[in-house]
């Protein structure tokens, strides 16, 4: 009755796509994603790691692909590659800390070319290769950032709020397939990019505490089953109540 | 495979009060937790309706309780006897076309009554008794009516807008249990209450032609509810969440 492969948050029999699948956020999903019943296509930058979540995944099937997403050639590789997929997550991006002021045009070229050209030109490659399943979900990680202001963050925040402008009009583009696109937006999740004292200071602005990387798994998962068929143009913030 | 114990979309185990529950949104949110596993304590005006909705509920150990929220004594009964609960979907709301030149104290007293001070009243009873456990989730179903504003729906959506802002404030008081509260702002669903609304005349149709993946069916809903409802969303707190099927995509509603 209740068993995951027969709930409406099942995601047995789809094909999902895992950007950024090495570490953190990414290979958690990926794993989570294995664990309800996906064949997981996961790419990431580093051939080890990538390995090593390769190695993690339950179940058959699954492909890895190295590749660095901010690269074309890399992304028109990875768009042949993977096949019909049902599912697209965008969990590869990099935080940069840099005041305005201090900022050159090649570290904002550097935030843009990760966290906002690399998932925009791969949803279009995939777009164009016909890839995305009539029903499939795109979902993008992004981050509290997205909408809220913090000093030292604008080259990141920026980057991440507009990707909610590319979810709010892809969702119309694709609508008339079926296809959906929302976002995720955490604050502090306890992951390799965030050192300890960064984590430490968050924890007080946290009522629930800091997030693990299966809680975004898990709303990454709603997002990716059937469950959310008729959610679109939405991002859920999850932040343990932030204040 | 996960088992079902280890899986955090179940609600195994889990006892959940559902307002509302002998029509529309609030019928499906039961039948899916109970799908998922909860035990169920049911409430709503009708008898007839309500048994009706019982007897669709997999499981056992489910309960049901015919109270009117708007009721005090009625309140009190559904807190004294729902017992220990690990979630509260409160999905009981009503709807009236009024043009805002036809507003009175009446109108917004019953809309008031039943849609904003019923969720904060019974979640107000329910702390004070210690019936909601550590840990436990409080989901109430707003609407997307707030963002929105369809004509002659002033006091609806000023009566759903306010469950936003009192979410807000109640989820810092009880983060120090755990408890979490969060509401859900719906577009238009297949229930009886928009069937209401088109048969008093409400011209909705350019409206549900807008929505991109067109009208949800109350599944929609009672899905985000179990998500909601279960440890996959343990860290998600004081946040409201559209699920509308793009309506407001083109509609400046910073969300």
């Amino acid at each position: 009755m209740s068993s995951p492969e027969r709930s409406p948050f099942s995601l047995q029999g789809k094909t999902i796509l895992v950007t950024g699948a090495s570490s953190g956020l990414g290979r958690q999903a990926a794993i989570t994603c294995a664990q309800r019943g996906a064949r997981l296509v996961i790419t990431g930058r580093d051939t080890a790691r990538l390995q090593e979540t390769y190695r993690q995944l339950p179940g058959d099937g699954h492909a890895q692909i190295k590749a660095d997403l901010t690269q074309a050639t890399d992304r028109d590789r990875l768009a042949l590659a993977a096949g019909r997929i049902d599912g697209l997550l965008h969990c590869a991006g990099k935080q940069k800390l840099c005041p305005i002021r201090q900022l050159s045009e090649q570290i904002m070229t550097e935030v843009y070319a990760i966290n906002f050209l690399a998932p925009v030109m791969l949803t279009q490659r995939l777009l164009q290769a016909s890839a995305i399943a009539p029903g499939g979900s795109i979902v993008f990680l992004l981050s509290t950032a997205a909408h809220t202001g913090t000093a030292g963050v604008g080259p990141y925040s920026a980057m991440k709020a507009g990707l909610i402008g590319i979810i709010k009009c892809l969702a119309l583009e694709v609508a008339k397939r079926k296809v959906r696109v929302n976002g995720i937006s955490p604050s502090a999740v306890v992951t390799p990019i965030w050192d300890a004292g960064h984590l430490e200071d968050q924890k007080a602005r946290h009522p629930l505490g800091l997030g693990m990387p299966e809680d975004v798994a898990n709303a990454a998962v709603y997002f990716l089953s059937d469950a959310s068929r008729w959610v679109t143009g939405t991002s859920l913030v999850m932040d343990g109540g932030a204040v | 495979m996960s088992t079902t114990a280890q899986d955090p979309f179940s609600l195994e185990g889990k006892r959940v009060l559902v307002t509302g529950a002998s029509s529309g949104i609030g019928r499906q949110i039961a039948i899916s937790c109970a799908q998922a596993g909860a035990q169920l304590a049911i409430t709503g005006r009708s008898r007839e309706r309500l048994e009706a909705t019982a007897a669709e509920l997999p499981g056992q150990g489910h309960t049901q309780i015919v109270a009117d929220l708007t009721q005090s004594a009625d309140m009190e009964r559904v807190v004294a006897e729902a017992g220990v609960l690990n979630g509260v979907a409160h999905a009981a709301g009503i709807s009236r076309l009024v043009p805002f030149r036809m507003l009175n104290q009446t109108h917004l007293d019953d809309i008031f009554a039943s849609n904003t001070y019923a969720p904060m009243l019974l979640t107000k009873g329910l702390l004070a008794k210690k019936r909601i456990a550590p840990s436990g989730s409080v989901l109430w179903i707003a609407s997307i009516a707030s963002h929105v504003g369809p004509v002659a729906s002033a006091t609806y959506a000023a009566s759903k807008a306010a469950l936003l802002g009192a979410m807000r404030s109640l989820g810092r008081e009880i983060s120090k249990q755990g408890i979490r509260v969060n509401c859900i702002a719906p577009g238009y669903v297949r229930t009886p209450l928009l069937d209401g609304l088109q048969g008093s005349g409400g011209n909705m149709g350019d409206l549900l032609e807008l929505a991109p993946l067109g009208l949800g069916e109350p599944e929609d809903v009672a899905n985000a509810t179990v998500f909601y409802l279960s440890d996959a969303s343990r860290w998600i707190t004081r946040t409201y969440f559209v699920l509308d099927g793009g309506l407001t995509i083109p509609m400046d509603i910073y969300a």
